[in-house]
């Protein structure tokens, strides 16, 4: 346990040089060897952001998602959340649902981030799953329990960078979760129906 | 550097695949193609889950007990755990949550050793010894914090099902929450081992002991998990099968460690 935390802690100052050695746009793209560090990096960041009290809210969340937004793979989420139906959708639905449903995504994870200020993080290590997936393990130390968080990375097609495609908590899938209530969902109602319902969900929270 | 490579390969095997004519023609389609190609690719991991109706013979009488229990939650269990997490500090909830989780010991024991976990069932004696004692009546927690012993919670429900034992139609219990057929069952057993609740004394005369007990454990449990609950409730589009599909995953994957 103690060892790990030593060599992420070497990692991330490794990856730190190694960012800063190589400019801004390879410090957002992750590579397979750095997912540790890089998200070790972004957490820690995160949480200073939160305990920061002369920050406003609005520029806490958007700080924190100038860290998450380059790792969030929002556009192969909203695939996944409809699964089969995405391809029935008409280029103006899959951009209105994919901005709806990445507002969404955005929003519940900084409300969980902001119940858990006060808690610590550990980054585990990293399970190749296969040649394009990787799990990240981390955990949360809760007050009187610990949380399993698993990230899990696919290499993007696009560029080969790591991207998190879903992430799960003590054992609950965040994709699967949507994925069962939107097909639940659309087996009464209609696609803008949902993205009407997930707009006026977005507007009140 | 490394990106660059992979790219320059890429595009070169996608030059050296397509005809360099059709490939101008079709870009759109040929966009789409990768496009479906990508998702099915991530998509094989989710497929097994979707299509499968859910066997829910109790649906209505679900649905009805969980808006029973959510009108509990905020009106009764929030608001007085909220008041009681004011008046009392952090450290002594903590000390409080310690001392019913260190009671819960035989549970956890025997339910290793029913599942074989013979490892574990002596991390737990072995924390139970130290922190009934140095510990001060388990209301700290030395065994983790200088022996790294972690405790290991199982239950009958996860025993049943370390043998094969599927979950059955799912329940909605009063005030408990989200549960199936045979996670309901397995509080009796449970609770025949469990120092804190009503059926371990076996007397009816003790009831409200239990149920005291009972009490002081809930609301001292939500002061500590206080906001998870409303920011879980965000998350539903239908609050039901949202909360039912986040219980039965969580319980496969406890049954699966």
């Amino acid at each position: 346990m103690k060892l790990s935390k030593l060599i992420i802690k070497k990692y991330s100052i490794i990856s730190l040089a190694f960012s800063l050695s190589f400019g801004v746009s390879s410090a957002y793209a992750i590579q397979e060897e750095n997912i540790a560090s890089q998200m070790q990096v972004n957490i820690n960041k995160t949480t200073l952001l939160l305990q920061n009290e002369q920050l406003k809210q609005e520029d806490k969340k958007i700080q924190i998602f100038e860290l998450f937004d380059p790792v969030f793979d929002y556009s192969s989420m909203s695939k996944i959340a409809l699964g089969k139906k995405w391809r029935k959708l008409s280029n103006d639905q899959k951009e209105h649902f994919e901005n709806a449903f990445t507002h969404k995504l955005k929003q519940s994870y900084i409300d969980k981030l902001k119940l858990y200020t006060d808690e610590k993080v550990i980054i585990n290590q990293t399970e190749k799953v296969k040649s394009t997936r990787i799990k990240l393990h981390t955990e949360l130390i809760g007050k009187d329990q610990t949380y399993k968080i698993i990230y899990k990375f696919h290499r993007s097609k696009k560029n080969a960078e790591w991207l998190i495609y879903d992430v799960e908590m003590i054992g609950v899938s965040i994709m699967k979760t949507y994925r069962k209530q939107f097909s639940d969902y659309l087996s009464s109602n209609s696609m803008d129906d949902l993205i009407k319902k997930l707009d006026k969900n977005n507007a009140t929270n | 550097m490394k990106i660059f490579l992979v790219l320059f390969v890429l595009s070169f095997s996608l030059y050296g695949v397509n005809p360099p004519i059709s490939k101008y023609i079709n870009t759109t389609q040929q966009k789409v193609a990768i496009e479906d190609d990508f998702t099915s690719d991530l998509e094989d991991e989710f497929d097994d889950e979707s299509g499968v109706e859910v066997v829910d013979p109790f649906s209505g009488y679900n649905r009805s007990m969980t808006y029973f229990n959510d009108v509990v939650y905020v009106n009764i269990l929030i608001p007085v755990a909220t008041e009681y997490a004011n008046i009392v500090h952090d450290d002594i909830r903590e000390g409080i949550s310690n001392v019913f989780s260190n009671l819960v010991f035989p549970v956890r024991f025997v339910n290793n050793v029913l599942q074989l976990k013979f490892d574990n069932a002596i991390e737990e004696t072995g924390r139970f010894l130290v922190n009934s004692t140095i510990g001060i009546l388990g209301i700290f927690d030395p065994a983790k914090d200088e022996l790294n012993w972690e405790a290991h919670e199982e239950d009958f429900g996860q025993t049943l099902g370390f043998y094969g034992v599927g979950p059955g139609p799912h329940v909605v219990l009063p005030f408990l929450g989200p549960s199936n057929v045979r996670d309901a069952f397995s509080i009796i057993p449970d609770s025949m081992l469990n120092p804190t609740s009503e059926y371990f004394y076996d007397l009816p005369s003790e009831m409200s002991n239990g149920i005291i007990l009972n009490g002081v454990y809930y609301i001292n449990k939500s002061s500590l998990h206080l906001g998870e609950y409303e920011s879980i409730k965000k998350d539903a589009i239908d609050l039901y099968p949202f909360m039912r599909d986040l219980y039965e995953q969580n319980r496969k994957s406890q049954i699966k460690e």
